[in-house]
Formats: structure tokens, sequence, C-alpha cells
């Protein structure tokens, strides 16, 4: 066994594992066995379980944001030091500062680098058990000989293999040989669906949840260009992973979305636009709580100045015009 | 001579900040900042490989990724430098013989 594949091993196992455990809860629903859609529904699972098992940790991150309220004096103090100096040197002293700031009060807002780190090596570990599960390769643990056969065999709409990709298919069109159109349209409609789930994640934290003062950063512009570039990645990894892969891809796309909406909904970055959504929505009902414990309401505009008394004359003619 | 061997001496280190720096370019930006230090773990990568070349960069890069959990406290943990710095750096981060002479 080479290395990476050691180092892969306890992953494509637990990986397999819940893959069957799935697909038998579904059997045992009354799925059909060898169905596409049962497999599809079992990468479905398997992305829950994968994301659900790292909520804990999202869950640190939006406590520690929740006590950076505590430290926005500070934070502030150190953002209109930098305030319009927009060159690297500065920006670089500001994040440093700003970071060392996170540190002491322990009140770091990051999710740390885990989480990715945690989903690459499955993301790969899915990709190896598909391409073995392509030529109905038994994998390294519960998933025996049938059971890949069955998968690797596993196809969408009658027609389309779940470890098949655009890239292969097109490889055959162009050398003239039979081709499968609906593996190609199922891959083209998940690149869409994939580039338009990362879109609005991106475009929801861009546009809702920065403060002013990230929004002035020069990373601010690059991430901006970013959001247009993503489509590029997508359709260049969409042409070249298996579908299972996608399905693997899209789905975890989806939970970041509506996990990202629920949290700049309810716990958004102090000073953004989202936060002051909140505090207005809070505020109508009477529910704002101030840092020191006060309830904080907002009452109706008053108007700047005393109505001047006027003769019943005048005021007839002023109310007419101005209504 | 010594330039030729300079430069076959800081390929490895050279490729390595191609990588990184695509890396940077190209996937950091699809999920924003994570890293709960300064600088993130992919600069620190890139300033370890820059620093102390392809291999020993790589397993301090690996080290920091090991301290970068939810767990941990952040802060600033900056690569630590050489006390002898022999090479310079260009614009875009290729390591190349310090163009002074003297180490």
């Amino acid at each position: 066994m080479d290395l990476l594949g050691t180092i892969l091993w306890p992953l494509k196992w637990v990986v397999e594992a819940l893959l069957v455990a799935f697909h038998s809860l579904f059997s045992v629903l009354g799925m059909d066995y060898d169905a596409g859609l049962t497999w599809v529904l079992s990468i479905v699972g398997l992305v829950i379980v994968v994301r659900a098992a790292l909520i804990p940790i999202f869950v640190r991150q939006i406590k520690s944001q929740r006590k950076m309220l505590e430290v926005a004096p500070q934070l502030k103090k150190i953002q209109d030091k930098y305030k319009g100096k927009k060159d690297q040197f500065s920006r670089e002293a500001m994040s440093r500062e700003t970071m060392d700031l996170y540190k002491r009060t322990g009140t770091n807002p990051l999710s740390s680098c885990l989480p990715l780190l945690l989903q690459m090596p499955i993301f790969f570990a899915l990709f190896s058990v598909l391409n073995d599960a392509q030529r109905s390769q038994a994998g390294v643990g519960p998933l025996n000989d049938s059971l890949a056969k069955s998968f690797g065999n596993a196809t969408l709409f009658g027609d389309a293999p779940l470890h098949d990709s655009f890239a292969s298919q097109w490889t055959k069109m162009v050398a003239g040989q039979d081709f499968n159109a609906v593996v190609m349209w199922i891959a083209a409609v998940m690149v869409i669906l994939m580039t338009a789930s990362q879109f609005i994640t991106q475009l929801q934290i861009v546009s809702k949840n920065m403060s002013p003062e990230t929004k002035a950063s020069p990373m601010f512009k690059q991430q901006r260009i970013m959001l247009y570039l993503l489509p590029l990645v997508f359709a260049f990894s969409g042409v070249a992973f298996p579908l299972g892969v996608m399905f693997y891809w899209l789905t975890s796309n989806i939970w970041t979305m509506i996990q990202q909406f629920l949290v700049i909904r309810n716990m958004p970055t102090p000073g953004s636009e989202a936060a002051k959504a909140r505090e207005e929505r809070l505020a109508r009902k009477g529910k704002l709580i101030a840092t020191d414990g006060d309830v904080i309401v907002v009452d109706e505009p008053k108007k700047p100045q005393r109505q001047q008394p006027v003769a019943k004359n005048r005021a007839k003619k002023q109310s007419g015009p101005k209504k | 001579m010594i330039t030729f061997l300079t430069v076959l001496l800081l390929l490895p280190r050279n490729a390595g900040v191609l990588v990184l720096r695509a890396y940077r370019a190209v996937i950091s930006p699809l999920y924003g900042d994570v890293c709960r230090y300064y600088p993130s773990c992919s600069a620190y990568a890139l300033g370890a490989v820059q620093e102390y070349g392809l291999v020993v960069g790589s397993v301090r890069a690996a080290l920091r990724l090991g301290r970068c959990h939810p767990w941990a406290e952040g802060g600033i943990d900056d690569v630590p430098l050489k006390r002898k710095r022999r090479y310079a750096l260009t614009p875009f981060g290729f390591v190349i013989a310090a163009s002074h002479g003297k180490g």
C-alpha cells in the first residue's frame, strides 16, 4: 500500500461504513437496492453526518463571535488607528494587532484550519471509493464485492452511472465513439447549482456580514474578484469529477449556504449591515439588550420643532399642498 | 558556477513557492478567512518554505497546521527566521541569491 493509501485507509473505511449504513437503511425502507437514487441519498446522508459532526466546532466559533462584542471598543480603537491607511504594511500591522487582541481576550472568531483539513481527505476518500467502485472493486472495509458492484453499476435516470464524469464522456464524443449525453447534462446542471449556491454564500457574507472596515481593505476587493472567478473553478472540477463526488460537494455547499444564512441572520458580525438589520428587528420587538443590560427600544423619530400655532385660514392653506 | 549551483539548490523551494502561491490565489479565497493565527497557515507555509527549503519548511508548515484547531488560542505566530539569512526574495516570493553578496 502506498503512503497516501495508508493515510486514507481509516477515512475510506469510515466513508464506506457510512455509505453502506445509509444504503441498507434506505433499502430496508423499501427503496431499490441497486438504484442510483438510493446511492445518491446515501451520499447525501454521508454529507449530513460529516457536517453535523462539525457543528460543535461551528458553535464554538459563534460563541467566540458573541464574546467579540465585549472587545468591540478595543477593536474599534485598532481600526481607527489604521483608518484610511490602505497600503500593504498598514493592513498587515492591523491584522497583526487584531489577532493579538483576539488572543489576549480569548475571543478568536475564526474557525481554524482543522475543519477544512478534515473535509479534504473525506472528499478524496469518497473519490477513491467511487473510483474503485467504478471497476466494481470491493473497498477496504464494509463495502464488499456485491455492494461495490451495486454502487459501480448504479445509474441515474436509468442511464447515467454515478462513477462517470463529464470529461470521460467528452473524450468519447470527440473520438467519435458512443457517448452518454445524460452524464454530461447532469454534470452541467450540477456545476450550475454548485456555482449558484457558492455564489449566494459568498454574496451573503460580502454584502451583509462585513464591517465597513473590512470592506475598505484590499482583501475585500480580492474576494470580490473571486466571486466572479468561482464559476470557472467549478466548471473545471465539475468536468473532471465523477457524478458521485459532485453530489457530495453540491450537498455540502448547500449545507454551508443554509448554515451561513442562519448565522448571518442570528449572529452577525458586529458593525455589519446584517448586525444593524438584526438590531432593528429586535428593537421593533423590544428585545434588544444593550451591553449594560438595558433594554433598548427604538422610539418614533421625534419631531425636531414645535409646531407653530397658525390661524385657521392659513392652516387650511398649508395642509392643502403639503399632502 | 556558484550562481548556477545556487539556482539548482533553490529550485525545490521555488517550486514549492509556485505551488503555494497558486494555492493562495485560487483555493484560499474559496473559503475565506478561517485561520486562527496571523499569518494564516498558508502564508506561514509560504514563509517557512522560503526560509527553510521545501523539506524542513513543509514539516514546519505541517506542525503549524496541527496547531491550528478550534481549541487553539491563535494569535501571532510568525515563521522563526534564521539567524543568518543568505537569500533574498523577489516581489512574487521566489527565493534568489542575495544581490549584495554578503550574506
